[in-house]
C-alpha cells in the first residue's frame, strides 16, 4: 500500500463516520426540538397575525378564474375573495342585496340592480357596473365547461346605462329564480381590467392582478398546499368587516392526516372531508367539536324508466308493474337504519327530493310509502306487488360508486341491499363502477338502478325539481311528466311566495307518487373545530354557509 | 480535465494514440465506454416515454374520461378536435414525441397549469426528500453493514439482517404509517405530516427567490428555528423511504465486506497481528464500497417510486404526491410529464453512477 493510496482513501473513511455521526446527531436533535412545531405554528407569527385562523381541508382548487371552475374547491376561495351582488345570509335560504343596495323587477323580463357607493375591488380599481356587465358577458362568451355559465340560462343581456345602475334581460317573463342565480358563482363579479374577456385566466395573473371585492384577499398563494388570507379593507359587502384578520387555508389529500393534524392544533378547522369513522372517534376528544346538521346535500336512488324491471325497453315492459316496483322498494327501504348505522347520524333520513329546510320542503314520501311515518313496511310492499301481478323476488340491478360519494357508499348499498332482500320480494345483484366510467355509464342507460347526489347550486326547492324532472333534467332518466313540467315551470315564474310555495308542494307530491328516483338522506358537510375557535353553530342546519368572516379565534 | 488527467494517472497506455491530444482522448477506451453510456440515456428515455404514452392510452382518452357525461357528441367531438384526440393514434404519438423533444410538456388537462410548471414547483420538493433518504439510507446501511461483517453470523450479525430484510420487505408506506403513529401520535415528537409548519411554509414561500428545497430557503432566511422545523418534518418521511435503501445497503456492505475480508492481502494484514476492526475500516472497506455506487445508482429508481407512496402517506408535496393526484383524475398530460422527468432523473443518474463507477475501478472500462 504506497503513501498516495492512504492518503487517498483515510477521507473517505473519516467522511462516512462524519456524515453518520452527524447525521444521527441532527437528526437526535431535531427531533426532540420543540421549535416551530405545527401547534405552535397555529399562534405564531410567521407571516401571520397572533389570532391567524388556518383551516384545513382535502378539498383542491382547480382554477381561481371564476368564468372557468364550477367545483367545491374553488368555490371555498372563490366565495370569500370574490362577491356577488345578492346573497343568502346564514339561517337564510332567500337572497338579498350584497354589493347591491337594492333589486327589483322593472319589467316582466327586467331586473334592475342598483350598486351600494364606493365599491372597489382590492388593487384600486373602482368596481362600476361596467364590471358586472363584463362579468356575466364573459361567462356567457367563453360558456367553458368547467364554468358555472350554465345557470346563467334565463340571461338574453347585461346593460350598464350609468356607473351604478345594472340591468338584466331574461328570456322568460317573471323569473323569479334569477335573483337566486345571482347569487352562485356564476354571478361572481370579475374586474375587467384584470380578466381577459373571452378566455380563462391563470391563477398566477389572477393572483397578481388583486381583483378582489370579497370578505378577503390573497396574500401567498400555493396551490393546493398553502394559501393565505388577509381581511379586504374594501369589502363592502353585507357580511360586513370580517371578525378575524387572518385566515390560511391548508390542503390535505389524506383525510387521516387532517384528522390528526386538528387533533394536534395544526389546524383550527376542518371544512370538508373527514370520513364518518374520523368524525365519529373527533366527536369523542376533548377540546374538538365536530359540528353536523341536515344540510343541503342529499343522495337518491334513481330509477332508469327505459332499463329498470318491467321498464320501456325490457321485454316484459309494462309502466304499472314498473310503477309497483318503485313504490315497493319505496316500502322496503328504511332510511333512519343507513342514517343511524351507516352514517352515524351524520346524515338524516330524506323524504322528498326537496330537503328538509328549504323553502316549500315537504314530506311527501311519509304518508305515502311503508308504515306512514317515515319507517319501512315490507308488507305493505308485498301486496302492492300482488296486487299489480308481479312475480316475486323482482331481480334489481343497483349500481353505486365509492370514489365520488365516499367510501360508505360500499356500506351504505350493502345496507339497502339487505334491507331490500330481507323483505324476501327481491334479489339484488349490486355492482359498483369508477366515477369516470360510471358517468359515461347511467346516461347510456346501462344502470337500471343506480347511486347519486346532488349539491344545491341556490338554496331554492327548484333546484332540486327543476334539476331531476323538468323536460331538461340533468338526471335524464326517462321519467317525463307534462303535468309536473307545466308546474316546474308555473313555481319558476310565480311571483307570490305563498302560491310558489303551494305548487312546490304538488311538484313534490307528484313526483313522490311516481317514485322516478327514490330519495334516501340528506346531510350537510360537517365542520369541525378546536376549542378556541367559535363561530361555527353547534347545530348546522340547510341554509347554513361556511363563512370565514364569521370565525374568531380565542 | 480531471477525468482525463485520472485517465493518463490510472490508464497511461491509453495515451498512445494515432492523431494528438483529441484522437487519444476518443481513443481512449474510458472516454468510448462513457460516450455509449451516455448514448444510452437517448433510448432509455424514448421506450419509458413511449411505454407511458400508449399505456395511458390504452385506457381512452382524457377528454372524454373528463367531460364525457357533461357535453353533447357535438361538443365532445369539437373539444377531442381541438386536443388532436382525434387523430390516429400515431399520429398523437409523433406529435407528442416532437413536443416532448423540444421540452413543451404540454398543459395538464384538469387545471390548466403547464407541465413543465409543475415539473419545476414539485420536482425541487421530491429532489430534497431523495436526498435525505438517500443520506438515511448511508448513514444507517454503510455503518450497520460493516457491523454485520465484523460479527458475521453472530447474533448482532443476525440481528441485522432480519432488520434489513424487513426493512426492504415492507410497503413504504406501512413504514411511514408505523413511523407516524409511534413519533407523531403516541410521541408527539415529531408533525404527522407536510414540509414544514404553516407559519415556516409561508414565510419561506413569501421569500424573494426560492429554490424550493426548503432546507436550503430555510438556511438563506437565517432563521434557525425554521430550519429545525424543516428538519423535524423531514425527519419520518426520510426515515420511511431511506430506511427501505438503507436494508439493501446493509446486506450489500456485509457481503461485499465478507468477500474482501477473506482476500489474500487481508489474511496477510491479519496475520501481521491487525485487529478486526481496523482490518474492516482500513482495509476491506474501499474495495468493497465500489459495488455501493453502482447499487445506489440503481436505488434511485427506487426511491423515486417510494417516494409516490411516501409523499402521499406525509403529505409531502413534491412530484410523487402530484403523480399519485394526477393518476387518480387521470389527467395524461401531467402524468406522461412527470414519469418522463423520472426517466430522465433515473438514465441520468446511473449514467453518472458508471462515469464514478469507470473512475473507481478501471475494470469496468471493457
Amino acid at each position: 500500500m504506497t503513501v498516495r493510496q492512504f492518503r487517498n482513501r483515510r477521507p473517505a473513511r473519516d467522511g462516512i463516520t462524519v456524515v453518520s455521526l452527524g447525521t444521527a446527531a441532527l437528526l437526535a436533535l431535531t427531533a426532540c426540538t420543540s421549535t416551530r412545531s405545527d401547534t405552535a405554528d397555529a399562534a405564531d407569527n410567521g407571516g401571520g397575525s397572533a389570532k391567524a385562523i388556518t383551516i384545513g381541508t382535502t378539498d383542491q382548487v382547480s382554477s381561481l378564474d371564476p368564468a372557468g371552475s364550477w367545483d367545491a374547491g374553488s368555490g371555498t376561495i372563490e366565495g370569500e375573495v370574490y362577491a356577488t351582488l345578492l346573497a343568502a345570509p346564514n339561517g337564510s335560504s332567500d337572497v338579498s342585496p350584497d354589493l347591491a343596495a337594492s333589486i327589483k323587477l322593472s319589467a316582466p323580463k327586467e331586473y334592475t340592480v342598483t350598486l351600494k357607493p364606493g365599491l372597489k375591488f382590492a388593487n384600486g380599481h373602482d368596481l362600476t357596473s361596467s364590471d358586472v356587465k363584463f362579468s356575466f358577458d364573459r361567462q356567457l362568451r367563453i360558456a367553458d365547461e368547467n364554468g358555472p355559465s350554465s345557470l346563467l340560462y334565463d340571461l338574453a343581456a347585461v346593460a350598464a346605462p350609468d356607473p351604478a345602475t345594472v340591468v338584466f334581460t331574461l328570456k322568460s317573463a317573471n323569473d323569479t329564480l334569477f335573483p337566486q342565480v345571482l347569487s352562485t358563482s356564476a354571478g361572481l363579479i370579475a374586474d375587467e381590467q384584470v380578466f381577459p374577456a373571452d378566455k380563462v385566466l391563470d391563477d398566477s395573473a389572477i393572483i397578481a392582478g388583486k381583483p378582489w371585492e370579497g370578505p378577503y384577499t390573497i396574500d401567498s398563494y400555493q396551490k393546493n398546499s398553502l394559501v393565505s388570507f388577509s381581511a379586504n379593507s374594501v369589502y363592502r359587502g353585507s357580511l360586513g368587516k370580517p371578525k378575524n384578520a387572518q385566515v390560511r387555508l391548508k390542503y390535505y389529500t389524506d383525510a387521516s392526516n387532517l384528522k390528526l393534524d386538528v387533533q394536534q392544533g395544526g389546524v383550527d378547522v376542518v371544512y370538508r372531508t373527514l370520513t364518518v369513522t374520523d368524525l365519529q372517534d373527533l366527536s369523542g376528544k376533548k377540546g374538538i367539536t365536530v359540528h353536523t346538521g341536515s344540510g343541503n346535500g342529499i343522495r337518491f336512488i334513481v330509477f332508469n324508466f327505459k332499463t329498470q324491471p318491467y321498464g320501456s325497453a325490457t321485454k316484459e315492459a309494462d309502466p304499472a308493474k314498473a310503477l309497483a316496483v318503485r313504490q315497493a322498494v319505496a316500502d322496503t327501504v328504511d332510511r333512519a337504519q343507513l342514517a343511524d348505522q351507516v352514517y352515524k347520524n351524520t346524515f338524516e333520513p330524506l323524504y322528498s327530493s326537496v330537503p328538509d329546510g328549504i323553502t316549500g320542503a315537504t314530506d311527501s314520501f311519509t304518508s305515502r310509502y311503508g308504515d306512514k311515518k317515515g319507517g319501512a313496511d315490507p308488507a305493505a310492499a308485498k301486496q302492492r306487488l300482488s296486487a299489480a301481478g308481479v312475480t316475486t323476488p323482482v331481480t334489481l340491478n343497483l349500481q353505486y360508486n365509492t370514489d365520488h360519494y365516499g367510501s360508505s357508499s360500499s356500506d351504505e348499498y350493502a345496507l339497502v341491499k339487505t334491507q331490500l332482500e330481507a323483505s324476501g320480494l327481491f334479489k339484488v345483484n349490486l355492482q359498483s363502477t369508477e366515477w369516470a366510467q360510471y358517468g359515461k355509464d347511467r346516461v347510456a342507460d346501462l344502470y337500471p338502478l343506480y347511486q347519486l347526489g346532488w349539491y344545491a347550486d341556490y338554496l331554492d326547492a327548484d333546484d332540486y325539481l327543476a334539476s331531476f324532472y323538468s323536460a331538461n333534467s340533468w338526471v335524464n332518466n326517462g321519467y317525463q311528466d307534462a303535468a309536473v313540467t307545466s308546474l316546474i315551470h308555473q313555481e319558476e315564474t310565480a311571483t307570490d311566495p305563498a302560491k310558489r310555495t303551494a305548487l312546490i308542494e304538488q311538484v313534490q307530491d307528484k313526483v313522490a307518487a311516481a317514485v322516478p328516483l327514490l330519495p334516501l338522506l340528506q346531510g350537510s358537510t360537517a365542520i369541525v373545530t378546536r376549542a378556541d375557535v367559535t363561530g361555527v353553530p353547534d347545530k348546522l342546519d340547510s341554509s347554513y354557509q361556511f363563512r370565514w368572516a364569521e370565525l374568531t379565534k380565542k | 480535465m480531471r477525468i482525463v488527467t485520472a485517465l493518463v494517472d490510472i490508464d497511461p497506455q491509453d495515451t498512445a494514440g494515432p492523431a494528438g491530444p483529441a484522437g487519444r482522448l476518443l481513443g481512449s477506451g474510458l472516454v468510448r465506454y462513457l460516450v455509449a453510456r451516455f448514448l444510452l440515456i437517448f433510448p432509455t428515455v424514448f421506450v419509458l416515454v413511449s411505454v407511458v404514452f400508449f399505456l395511458m392510452r390504452a385506457t381512452g382518452d382524457p377528454i372524454t374520461t373528463a367531460f364525457g357525461d357533461r357535453l353533447t357528441p357535438e361538443q365532445l367531438h369539437a373539444k377531442l378536435h381541438q386536443a388532436g384526440y382525434d387523430k390516429p393514434l400515431l399520429t398523437q404519438y409523433l406529435s407528442y414525441l416532437r413536443s416532448v423533444a423540444t421540452g413543451n410538456f404540454g398543459r395538464t388537462a384538469t387545471d390548466n397549469e403547464a407541465v413543465s410548471h409543475v415539473l419545476r414547483t414539485y420536482g425541487a420538493a421530491t429532489l430534497e426528500l431523495a436526498g435525505y433518504a438517500l443520506l438515511v439510507a448511508i448513514v444507517v446501511g454503510v455503518p450497520l453493514g460493516m457491523v454485520a461483517a465484523r460479527y458475521r453470523d453472530r447474533g448482532p450479525d443476525a440481528t441485522l439482517r432480519l432488520l434489513a430484510i424487513l426493512g426492504y420487505a415492507m410497503p413504504v408506506f406501512f413504514v411511514g404509517l408505523l413511523l407516524k403513529l409511534v413519533f407523531a401520535v403516541w410521541l408527539g415528537w415529531l408533525p404527522v405530516s407536510g414540509r414544514a409548519g404553516t407559519g415556516v411554509q409561508l414565510e419561506l414561500q413569501n421569500q424573494t427567490s426560492t429554490t424550493g428545497i426548503y432546507l436550503v430557503d430555510a438556511l438563506r432566511s437565517g432563521d434557525g428555528s425554521a430550519v429545525a422545523d424543516v428538519l423535524r418534518h423531514a425527519v419520518l418521511p426520510s426515515l420511511a423511504l431511506g430506511l427501505l435503501v438503507a436494508g439493501v445497503l446493509l446486506r450489500l456492505v456485509r457481503t461485499n465486506l465478507i468477500g474482501t475480508l477473506s482476500a489474500d492481502y487481508v489474511e496477510a494484514a491479519r496475520s501481521r497481528g491487525v485487529r478486526t476492526g481496523r482490518l474492516v475500516s482500513r482495509h476491506a472497506m474501499r474495495p468493497a464500497l465500489i459495488p455501493i455506487v453502482t447499487v445506489l445508482g440503481l436505488q434511485i429508481a427506487g426511491l423515486l417510486g417510494g417516494a409516490v407512496l411516501t409523499e402521499t402517506t406525509f403529505e409531502w408535496k413534491g412530484l410523487g404526491y402530484e403523480l399519485a393526484h394526477y393518476l387518480t383524475v387521470r389527467d395524461f398530460s401531467a402524468v406522461q410529464g412527470i414519469v418522463a422527468l423520472f426517466a430522465v432523473v433515473v438514465a441520468v443518474t446511473n449514467f453518472l453512477v458508471d462515469v464514478v463507477a469507470a473512475l473507481i475501478d478501471p475494470r469496468v472500462r471493457y
